[in-house]
């Protein structure tokens, strides 16, 4: 029987695989790729990788594009939708304009994560969420389980979830930030292992984590969601991108010579209309339209397409550039170029095999791409100096001269920081420039606030709030330090403490999907012993003193005798005779005196 | 049991525990305190400086500011020089705005071209009279991997601390920005700042950068994380220099972080073979005079606390800044220059917390030399200390001895307030109870005190043609003023009665008590402040009552007048004024812009100082 059993096993399996062959139908994979060069000699690069399991198959942990990892964590944690950020550097919208996918696919510097958790009670929930940050800190290599109850906050109106649930669900958002999270190449690894091609071909086989974290910005993001069809047929998707932007003068560097060494004199490229030009002296002269191609940017070049995606022609092709048309771009033999109609995309149909490149050579232009405005701009800073208080300065600048701006801010602020938020004022700038106080109120249109408790949880901030035409609205706030206990400090004390990123979500009828902003991260100062050796010595050494010398004095001073034999020994002596006198005219004196007053 | 003996003797003879003793030990006090901070030269005393922080790695790397950046130089500085020759050449035709805002226009463009954010901030300050006023300029490198959580500031004020043109200075500061924006490697923002001078314009920045500034002076439209470090270009010469001078004294006596100075001796010596300098001091051969000299110059300037360069005004906000300055003529051109600030830049971009290992507190007596505040601290604490020991003598000696000994008996001593009742103890006969008046000591010196805020107020709000003239009158009622005070004090002049000699010890005591008190706190924060103003406060504890025959009192109390006179802070201001060769008004609108801009607070402590001496004339 047992040795039945033994083989049913294998034979069950074989069965179900064969059977749930039919269901995979509905399993696909797309990856997509779109570069376009930014001003300032910069490329912003998209990578987008997307595939779909049925709902079926994954409750049943067959698995083929979703990786089982990631797959069997969801369902132990009963995760039913997961949205994971890391992110470095810093978007710069003034020279680039709006952010790719709207932000929706970038957190703040360092980790985020956000989920939607299948739980009856905040507190199963909460557990829920712990085995879900360790089994992610694991799986990504990343200090997601240093998300504990301060790091953990419940948005109220921040984030909704963009998959498709079912009512039965009781679903619960837990969101965590790690603003200090370096973000390196030991996160790139496991997040290339859990694409379908593995980094080997198709558009994941230009990255580079050298190139990747050289960029001037990158975000990587996983996001996993259900998505339900017209029909009532529901998919688990999984949706990994990352997206880059390269400095193209620094990513060109070889990396046999990545010193940016003074160029030749022969080389450099001067304006000589000017007078004193000459051998010697040289005022510079920069390029703004600079040659590159795949290769020179990533380092590597890109391994024809991954066999496992969608090629059936009804999809993109894999990848896309947006330059304007009149730019000639070489590409390699086999690679087929359609231009696009609005006049700045083409897209490129890649040989299932050869290695394909990409070339642009320089080229002066005189149309460029338009890039899209952001609709908001929005700069947090702390102010002020010292080590008790500070406060904290948002500036939100609506560059639309027609039409308001309604949004929420979302703030998640260690316990350490306390605000305090009955000084949170409002100052509205318009277009004269003349800055005008305004109360809060008028700004602010809802207040969600959660206050912060001490070592438990930290402080939860989230306003809504209307930013007029063509205006900035600075908001301030001041907030005092906490100390910490001695043992709290990390060993990096004096560098300060990260504060998270603040999320905007800006709730704009026009676009389907919100727009969301993400401020910079800020450093905080706290007041801080000085941790170094002498202080250390010196506590010691005190404390060790004050012990001793405590001690042995009272031994040396103390004499225990009975009560009758100390009264003896008091009189008996001279000293003690004499004292007792002197006791007494001193008392006679005092009180003589103290009756005259 | 011979202690206690030797106690009994003191209590039996209270002339010598009460005036004697206090007398002698202030006296100790005074001289141990000075001989000590005369020691610390010596080798015995000093240490040898070295580098704390490990993750700074000074003079590690290699500086690579070299070759065709030169020819870049010299190009941004012809275009420099053709913009300030233009305004120069048409005389009368452009006027200076105009020269200005074309540079600023010229600086803004060849930044923006290089790649960084620019904005600038126009600022306004008025003192004594005077308008100060500009427009900073200023840039921002945007770390490549990082998040504007920190940021190293570089300063090339257009015009130096010696208020030369400091062309050189601001180019290789544009040649500098273009070459690090290359770089790949920072881990934290870079900030260009051009300012127009050395005084105001940094600190208009960064009380804007601080959000602390008054409403003449411009919000920063852009802005970077928490400042670590700063340092301050200034090459005014025309041709190549010898060695390099660094400033690090700070306003109101605050210094930087020592490793900061550390770092840049040992990349300017070490790495590029310049040689740094510190305290004016070219010929320094590491004797001890030499050392004492370097040491006495470094407190001056402490002492005073004015701001000694655009590095100053980072210090009040916890930003460690030095001021980089070529001296000489030699073979170094700008580019060793350029070096040693890349290479500096590079030890504190790998800064990973803010420098707080080394000292804050140190006194520098060669450049690899210093003696750290454990070490120097006892002297001036020692001097503080003989006023408090002088303070609690008088105090005692007003409730206990009420001065019947010893031998001659003094007219009004014997109207002392004592019931008559209250005997002589057993043991110490001449010891009595007085009971003290405090009421009129204390709301003298409580007055006399506030008496001072009248100078601060007057010389921080005339205009600056009048310093001399208000000078030399608070001088003369600081001569008079007290004598009124003691005619009052001791005829009455029907206003009052007249008091007793133990409320002139009270108010002596409680003078000193003061003033012990705040020389001692402030020890621990300007220690040459404190120890300056103790030595110059010396006398007061010593001033006393002369008791002996009329005309020789006369003479003396007189001749302890004329003491007291020289030695009060109005005159001693003349004095060194005219020892060093420079105007009163000058000092005194230096002062007075130190106070309205920096927060300059020695002339607070130089005021109350006055108020001492008043109360002490007596």
């Amino acid at each position: 029987m047992t040795v039945l059993s033994l083989f049913s096993v294998p034979f069950v399996a074989l069965v179900l695989s064969l059977w749930s062959c039919s269901v995979l139908a509905s399993s696909d994979y797309h990856e997509h790729l779109l570069l376009q060069p930014l001003p300032q000699s910069s490329l912003l690069a998209s990578f987008n990788f997307r595939s779909n399991t049925s709902q079926q198959s994954f409750d049943q942990q067959h698995f083929r594009h979703l990786p089982r990892a990631l797959g069997q964590i969801l369902q132990h944690a009963h995760t039913k939708e997961l949205h994971l950020r890391f992110t470095t550097g810093r978007w710069d919208a003034e020279s680039w304009g709006a952010r790719p996918w709207n932000g929706s696919k970038e957190g703040g510097t360092g980790a985020e994560l956000w989920a939607w958790i299948d739980a009856p009670g905040d507190e199963e929930a909460f557990a829920k969420w712990i085995t879900l940050t360790q089994s992610l800190s694991g799986l990504f290599c990343a200090s997601l389980n240093f998300v504990d109850s301060t790091r953990t906050t419940r948005p109220v109106v921040s984030f909704e979830p963009t998959g498709d649930h079912s009512a039965a669900d009781q679903l619960h958002l837990l969101h965590g930030t790690l603003p200090g999270e370096v973000v390196c190449t030991e996160n790139l690894t496991p997040f290339l292992k859990l694409l379908p091609c593995k980094g080997k071909a198709g558009i994941s086989s230009l990255f580079d984590g050298h190139k990747l974290f050289d960029a001037a910005w990158q975000s990587m993001s996983v996001d996993i969601q259900p998505v339900c069809g017209a029909d009532g047929e529901c998919v688990v998707q999984i949706e990994q991108s990352v997206d880059m932007v390269l400095d193209i003068d620094r990513s060109k560097r070889s990396r046999s010579n990545p010193i940016p060494r003074p160029v030749p004199n022969e080389q450099l490229i001067c304006d000589t209309s000017k007078p004193y030009n000459s051998d010697d002296t040289c005022y510079p002269l920069e390029t703004s339209d600079k040659a590159w191609s795949l290769t020179e940017v990533f380092g590597r070049s890109l391994n024809g397409v991954c066999p496992l995606a969608d090629s059936d022609g009804t999809s993109d092709p894999s990848v896309c550039l947006r330059v304007p048309h009149e730019r000639g771009v070489f590409i390699s033999e086999g690679a087929e170029e359609i231009k696009k109609e609005d006049g700045f995309t083409r897209c490129f149909k890649l040989a299932s095999s050869a290695p394909f490149d990409l070339s642009i050579p320089q080229q002066p232009v005189n149309t460029q791409v338009p890039l899209d405005e952001p609709v908001l701009h929005a700069e947090r800073t702390i102010v002020g100096h010292g080590q008790e208080r500070g406060g904290m300065r948002i500036i939100f600048g609506n560059p639309s001269n027609t039409s308001d701006v309604d949004f929420i801010y979302f703030e998640s602020l260690p316990w350490f920081l306390r605000p305090y938020i009955h000084t949170l004022h409002a100052t509205i700038t318009g277009l004269d420039g003349v800055p005008r106080e305004v109360p809060a109120s008028e700004i602010v249109k809802e207040t969600y606030y959660r206050p912060a408790i001490d070592r438990e949880r930290g402080t939860q901030l989230e306003l809504s709030l209307s930013v007029p035409a063509a205006s900035t609205v600075t908001l301030t706030y001041d907030f005092e330090k906490a100390i910490l206990r001695y043992t709290e400090y990390p060993p990096d004390a004096n560098r300060g403490f990260n504060v998270a990123p603040a999320v905007i979500r800006i709730l704009d009828t026009a676009h389907h999907s919100p727009i969301y902003i993400r401020s910079t991260s800020l450093l905080l100062q706290l007041p801080t012993p000085d941790f170094s050796m002498p202080y250390n010595v010196i506590i010691l050494t005190s404390t060790v003193i004050a012990l001793a010398f405590g001690t042995i004095f009272n031994i040396l001073v103390r004499r225990v005798v009975s009560l009758d034999e100390a009264a003896v020994l008091g009189s008996q002596s001279v000293k003690g005779r004499l004292l007792g006198k002197v006791v007494a005219i001193r008392d006679r004196i005092r009180g003589k005196s103290s009756k005259v007053e | 049991m011979a202690l206690k003996s030797a106690i009994r003797n003191l209590r039996n003879n209270p002339y010598l525990l009460f005036v004697r003793l206090p007398n002698l030990l202030s006296l100790l006090c005074i001289v141990v305190g000075v001989v000590w901070l005369l020691l610390l030269p010596l080798n015995e005393y000093s240490r040898r400086t070295y580098i704390s922080e490990n993750a700074l790695l000074p003079g590690q790397v290699h500086a690579y500011f070299t070759g065709s950046e030169q020819n870049i130089f010299r190009g941004y500085k012809k275009e420099l020089e053709g913009l300030l020759n233009d305004g120069q050449a048409r005389g009368g035709q452009k006027d200076e705005a105009e020269v200005t805002a074309a540079v600023s226009d010229k600086l803004q463009s060849i930044l923006q071209a290089a790649g960084l954010k620019v904005a600038t901030q126009k600022y306004e300050y008025t003192s004594a009279g005077i308008t100060h006023q500009g427009e900073n300029t200023y840039a921002i490198i945007h770390a490549p991997r990082g998040d504007a959580t920190e940021a190293i500031v570089l300063v090339a004020p257009w015009m130096t601390a010696d208020d030369k043109l400091n062309l050189n200075g601001v180019t290789l500061a544009l040649t500098l920005a273009r070459y690090f924006k290359r770089w790949s490697l920072w881990s934290k923002d870079i900030i260009f700042l051009i300012t127009p001078d050395s005084k105001s314009g940094t600190q208009a920045w960064i009380d804007a950068y601080h959000d602390m500034h008054p409403a003449s002076v411009q919000s920063l439209p852009l802005k970077s994380g928490a400042l670590q470090g700063a340092l301050v270009i200034e090459y005014p010469l025309e041709h190549r220099f010898q060695t390099l001078h660094i400033v690090y004294d700070g306003v109101n006596g605050q210094l930087p972080n020592l490793d900061l100075f550390n770092t840049a001796v040992a990349i300017a010596g070490g790495q590029m073979g310049i040689g740094a300098n510190l305290q004016e001091m070219w010929g320094h051969d590491d004797s001890y005079k030499h050392r004492l000299q370097t040491m006495f110059r470094g407190m001056t300037k402490q002492g005073l606390g004015y701001a000694t360069g655009a590095h100053s005004s980072f210090m009040p906000y916890h930003i460690d800044a030095i001021t980089l300055q070529t001296k000489g003529e030699g073979w170094e051109d700008e580019m060793a220059l350029g070096r040693t600030i890349e290479s500096l830049c590079r030890s504190l971009n790998n800064l990973l917390e803010h420098l707080h290992q080394s000292f804050f507190f140190y006194l520098l007596m060669q450049s690899n030399r210093f003696v750290s505040i454990g070490t120097y601290l006892p002297s001036a604490m020692l001097i503080a200390g003989n006023f408090t020991l002088m303070a609690i003598a008088l105090w005692m000696r007003t409730g206990y001895y009420p001065e019947t000994k010893p031998a001659e008996p003094k007219d009004g001593k014997t109207d002392v307030a004592e019931p008559k009742d209250m005997k002589v103890s057993v043991e110490a006969k001449t010891i009595n109870i007085a009971e003290r008046q405090l009421a009129l000591p204390l709301s003298l010196v409580a007055g006399l005190h506030l008496l001072g805020l009248v100078p601060l107020w007057v010389f921080n709000n005339i205009f600056h043609q009048y310093f001399t003239t208000t000078t030399y009158i608070f001088v003369v009622v600081g001569i008079i003023l007290p004598l009124i005070l003691a005619a009052i004090l001791s005829h009455g002049l029907g206003l009052s009665k007249p008091i007793v000699p133990q409320q002139y010890h009270l108010i002596k005591s409680f003078s000193l008590l003061l003033l012990g008190l705040s020389l001692s706190t402030l020890a621990t924060l300007n220690f040459s402040l404190s120890f300056m103003i103790g030595l110059l406060c010396a006398p007061l504890s010593f001033v006393t009552r002369v008791q002996s025959s009329a005309p020789v009192r006369l003479a003396t109390s007189s001749l302890g007048l004329v003491l007291l006179n020289l030695l009060s802070p109005p005159t001693v201001l003349l004095g060194v004024c005219g020892y060093m060769g420079v105007s009163v008004e000058e000092v005194l609108t230096q002062a007075a812009f130190g106070w309205d801009v920096w927060g300059l607070e020695s002339g607070v402590v130089a005021l109350d100082m006055a108020h001492n001496y008043k109360g002490c004339k007596e």
